[in-house]
């Protein structure tokens, strides 16, 4: 699992590649999550379309930033997951809890709204 | 009567290095009972999940510890079972996770078993002798 960090517009764009499963990356993860919030930046867009595999730990990272952002009065959207996690959300609920969007372009628009 | 044709074996030690190669081999024998991608994909999260929980709760990640992997087939069937002489778990004293309180509480771990469930058409915790069996079904 990698993950970079980018900014668009007022957003910051997170992409993920590969397996999410957790692991020494989710403690990094969640102190680029913090070091944003000091920053001002609140409105994170976490894309899926790189990833090829999440387990119930990568589902746990996820989940985690999302109740990061939100305690600090920001928001964290997922766009462009696959079918196989897109179904991994349906099974697990979280599908309610996210907001999911097909494009990088359409979570933007989210967020401009 | 459904009949068992063959019956596929992996041997490996408790290590998640080794967890592309579980994987990789029950996807390997799902694919030639012509399962779809959806369905092979949902086999390898669930099996993912059993043999994490293996590592991290039977053996609490003591490494060189066994674990046999067994697949096989029936007419309607295709079973996986995982094997461990660790600690057992025990499924009375699991309760499915309730997602919103998880998440407004910050907690985490408990969700592996919950999925490997919704992934799988059957679930079985066993006890054989000194093993800890768990048998996974996916209706074919």
């Amino acid at each position: 699992m990698s993950y970079k960090i980018s900014e668009k517009y007022n957003c910051v764009v997170i992409e993920f590649k590969g397996k999410i499963m957790g692991g020494p990356l989710a403690e990094s993860f969640r102190d680029d999550l913090h070091k944003l919030i000091e920053a001002g930046k609140k409105e994170v867009i976490v894309d899926l379309g790189k990833v090829t595999f999440m387990n119930s730990s990568g589902l746990g990272l996820i989940i985690g930033g999302l109740t990061t952002m939100k305690n600090a009065g920001g928001d964290l959207k997922i766009c462009q997951a696959d079918k196989r996690i897109e179904s991994l959300l349906m099974v697990t609920q979280l599908i309610s809890v996210f907001d999911h969007y097909r494009t990088l372009d359409e979570a933007i628009k989210a967020y401009e709204e | 009567m459904a009949t068992t044709d063959n019956i596929h074996t992996l041997s490996v030690d408790a290590s998640t290095e080794h967890l592309s190669e579980v994987r990789d081999f029950v996807a390997t024998h799902a694919r030639t009972v012509g399962l779809s991608d959806k369905d092979i994909s949902e086999i390898r999260l669930a099996v993912d999940e059993a043999y994490t929980n293996i590592i991290k709760h039977a053996y609490k990640n003591t490494p060189s510890r066994p674990v046999r992997i067994e697949l096989g087939f029936t007419n309607s069937q295709l079973w996986i079972s995982i094997m461990d002489e660790g600690e057992g778990f025990k499924p009375e004293d699991y309760k499915a996770p309730n997602i919103s309180k998880r998440i407004k509480n910050k907690q985490r771990g408990g969700m592996g078993v919950f999925l490997i469930q919704k992934l799988m058409d059957q679930v079985q915790y066993n006890q054989k002798g000194p093993y800890n069996e768990i048998r996974m079904v996916k209706n074919l």
